[in-house]
């Protein structure tokens, strides 16, 4: 038996929704096969408001043991270091928050605001991630921070987190199972390939056959600011919701497991210089990536160049 | 002597984000309500000085529930900026995936969100219909609750055929969608839709679509449940039985307005009718501008035409600087007042007013526009409740579904034909994005200039609907509703939430939201919930 407290913070709750979309185990399943006592979530839980208060006197004091504390959105800091842009009975909820982290077991934060800011990170809410600011590393808990068993916060990215990253660190968390993290602390197991990997554009982009308006089956990369090989995350291996993801339904992937999501610069275009984008694909070399598209581009079958194909 | 208890404190969980919500009472009866979420997101100002399509890609993000919605809003400032109007196809294909979003919405509010409070053992316990709630409807356990969670995941289904994933997608853009699903995808959908529809008559409604919108009178609602066992098991027929016992009919009124953006516009082409044409044939079939739910601002049950000028945010009693105390959305801003103090203030949500007057919106209001007429004779009969406000959510998606049927049976036919048109590049202009969104009436206003967005507002159903006090001193519908309504245990006031919960609250959404410390009735706060 397990116990989880979630915790809704400065979010709009899609994680939560995506969740309700996990089709392997549904949500209740989730919950009851794998043993996880859910002390409290905003949405999913009918406890009264006494009691809640009493449960979070209890976990606070260490009567009630917290094995897994889920945190939904940003830890919002304003104004001036406050906290009151976002209360809980009159006091600033990152004070739970701090309360109850430094109780539990293991912290999850859940979406890109929860472990990264996400949105409002440079606005007057002053939203911080639980332990990464962006990139950098301290967030509201400080870069040196550890649960209590040791593990540093465990970030499940996207916005919203794919609702199978979610239900497979609670199978993991509930089994102690050891998730591997990458040095923005986000499971190897979900966050190892790029988005790219698995869309169904991947042959158009082989051959360099991009696409510069909407409603087109080419990639998406060299124009349209897709960001699929640029951030890592299971959108095009796990699909969502059964069937699909934004790319291959013709929407560009906005790069939102990464640690700068919302980026600063428009959505829906690419940075180019001479039509080669400034940002390439993650790891390749420059010289050799030009080489190789311009020799792709020219080896391009006919049926691509015409969009032939169903999809 | 009376009993007079000032300022208690009810905080509300289950709604999207957070509420808390101050309450005098009298004699146990709440004298005077103050609504106030406690959350302020500041969406609008981020969006000044972004790329023009930037508003589909952030927007959505306001809320996790209805993310689309606002998608929609934010795609329609933007078609009408552009002036084009998109394809058929890509008019069916937002339609299509907003309706699955609407009624996701709506059976998952119902059935997760409201009825949860029939299984607080305190207040119901003794009501004879108790044990068969917590059946239905305790948490992750309840036989109703799971069917809800099976079966709006599937729904669901067809928001990721067309968008590619639901939460969060942008697949509509100016001109009109990013693809269109392979003719396997389309049968797909059309077999979710349909078993979805199968599951709807069965258990929700538990009798067709076509019998139920024959129930057209107060008379006939009565005589609908007392026809057959399986209206009566219904989770409709189940809610009328436990509701009545529990009197939601006889409290929560409220304010009488209504307003509704209308929402779901027509193709060029289509087979669909709009509800209003099928309630009342009287109607004018104009053939310009249709739209499946009416728009229009209703007193009591009379709908008149929607002036979209007519309508402005009051700052009166929020904590926002503004020049003037009241602005169309096209000239005010959202910029948070977070000194000072004053006894005029109490809340940080602006209060949005039709004509000067607050209204409510939601699903009841569509079926006032929509002149359904059962809806129409419960109100002339007892006026609104908690318990209509209710109904109408829940028996929603069968006005809806039929048409959701139909324009995925166009697609299949024109699959081939245009889902976009070419736009290149947004021109400096000002739209408004004015739909209805599970939760009511929700406008985008947008300016675009330099090729850049210069002005970004954002009215939501929430924000109409829980508004704060204006300067003519009129409470909003929930505060309005909440006044006179009898609190049996002053420990465990559920009817309160029955009151709050009709309106369906998205406090996520409210994004002017924001809550001070310290308000006016600290000295007699006190922590209670529903």
């Amino acid at each position: 038996m397990k116990t989880v407290y979630w915790l809704q913070a400065g979010g709009c709750g899609g994680d939560t929704y995506s969740l309700l979309s996990s089709d392997f185990l549904d949500v209740n399943a989730l919950f009851n096969t794998l043993n996880i006592d859910l002390l409290w979530h905003p949405s999913l839980s009918s406890l009264s408001h006494t009691s809640h208060r009493k449960m979070v006197d209890q976990i606070t004091s260490g009567k009630i043991e917290l094995d897994i504390l889920v945190v939904e959105g940003a830890i919002i800091c304003g104004p001036a270091g406050t906290g009151m842009f976002d209360t809980l009975n009159g006091r600033a909820k990152k004070e739970l928050f701090h309360l109850l982290a430094h109780q539990a077991q293991v912290v999850v934060a859940l979406g890109t605001c929860a472990a990264f800011g996400g949105f409002g990170v440079d606005h007057a809410i002053e939203a911080t991630g639980l332990q990464f600011r962006k990139k950098e590393k301290g967030g509201a808990l400080g870069a040196g921070f550890r649960a209590k068993s040791g593990l540093p916060v465990i970030n499940l990215a996207g916005c919203p987190c794919h609702h199978d990253v979610i239900a497979g660190t609670l199978m993991a968390l509930a089994g102690d199972t050891p998730l591997e993290l990458d040095k923005f602390q986000r499971p190897l197991e979900w966050y190892s390939t790029m988005v790219h990997q698995g869309c169904t554009r991947n042959e158009y982009h082989e051959y360099r056959i991009e696409e510069s308006d909407f409603g087109e089956m080419g990639c998406l990369f060299f124009h349209m600011g897709c960001a699929g090989p640029l951030v890592p995350g299971p959108c095009n291996k796990l699909l969502w919701n059964r069937h699909s993801s934004k790319p291959r339904a013709g929407v560009p992937c906005f790069g939102c497991t990464d640690p700068d999501f919302p980026r600063a610069i428009s959505f829906f275009h690419t940075p180019n210089i001479e039509g080669i984008p400034l940002e390439l694909p993650r790891g390749v070399n420059r010289a050799h990536y030009m080489v190789y598209k311009g020799m792709a581009a020219e080896a391009a079958p006919d049926r691509l160049k015409k969009r032939s194909s169903k999809v | 002597m009376s009993q007079i208890i000032k300022g208690l404190n009810i905080p509300v969980n289950r709604v999207e984000g957070d509420l808390e919500v101050r309450v005098d009472v009298v004699d146990h009866r709440i004298d005077n309500a103050w609504s106030a979420g406690t959350m302020f997101r500041g969406f609008e100002s981020m969006m000044v000085g972004r790329g023009p399509l930037d508003g589909l890609v952030i927007t959505p993000r306001i809320c996790g529930i209805c993310s689309l919605t606002h998608l929609s809003a934010a795609v329609t400032a933007l078609d009408s900026i552009t002036g084009i109007t998109p394809p058929d196809n890509a008019i069916r294909l937002r339609n299509i995936a907003l309706i699955a979003e609407t009624i996701q919405s709506d059976m998952r509010q119902a059935i997760l969100m409201y009825m949860a409070d029939f299984t607080n053992a305190q207040a119901y316990r003794h009501h004879p219909l108790f044990k068969e709630a917590v059946d239905r409807y305790q948490m992750l356990k309840g036989t109703s609750v799971l069917e809800v969670i099976r079966k709006t995941k599937r729904l669901i289904e067809v928001i990721a055929i067309i968008g590619g994933q639901w939460p969060h997608t942008s697949f509509m853009v100016p001109g009109g969608v990013t693809s269109i699903p392979d003719t396997a995808k389309l049968m797909q959908c059309r077999l979710i839709i349909e078993q979805f529809k199968e599951w709807f008559e069965s258990r929700v409604l538990g009798c067709t679509m076509e019998r139920w919108q024959a129930v057209s009178s107060f008379k006939d609602l009565e005589n609908w449940l007392g026809e057959s066992p399986c209206h009566r098991n219904s989770e409709v027929g189940f809610f009328l039985r436990f509701a009545w016992k529990a009197g939601l009919d006889t409290f929560g009124r409220g304010t009488d307005n209504y307003i509704s953006f209308g929402n779901f516009p027509f193709p060029r082409h289509t087979g669909v009718v709009p509800l209003n044409q099928i309630n009342d044939k009287d109607e004018p079939g104009k053939r310009q501008n249709l739209v499946l739910t009416a728009p229009g601002f209703a007193t009591g049950i009379t709908p008149r035409p929607l002036d979209p000028t007519k309508i402005t945010e009051d700052v009166s009693a929020a904590w926002f600087e503004q020049e003037k105390t009241t602005l169309h959305p096209f000239d005010g801003i959202t910029r948070p007042y977070a000194s000072g103090s004053s006894g005029e203030k109490y809340s940080w949500v602006k209060a949005p007013r039709y004509n000067s007057v607050p209204a409510e919106t939601g699903p009841l209001a569509e079926m006032i526009m929509d002149k359904v007429p059962l809806f129409h004779d419960m109100i002339q009969q007892k006026g609104a409740s908690a318990l209509i406000r209710q109904l109408a959510r829940m028996v929603r998606p069968a006005s809806l579904l039929p048409a959701m049927g139909t324009w995925l049976n166009e697609l299949m036919t024109h699959r081939d034909a245009p889902f976009y048109t070419s736009v290149k590049s947004i021109p400096d202009g000002e739209g408004a994005g004015m739909v209805q969104a599970p939760r009511g009436a929700l406008g985008h206003w947008v300016k675009i200039k330099n090729r850049k967005i210069s002005h970004y507002q954002i009215i939501t159903p929430t924000a109409w609907n829980g508004s704060p006090r204006d300067k003519n001193k009129h409470p909003g519908p929930w505060e309005k509703a909440l006044k006179g309504v009898a609190l049996k245990n002053l420990e465990n006031p559920v009817e309160a939430g029955h009151v709050i919960r009709s309106f369906d609250p998205c406090m996520v959404c409210a994004v002017h939201t924001l809550k001070k410390d310290g308000t006016p009735h600290k000295k007699f706060h006190t922590g209670w919930t529903f």
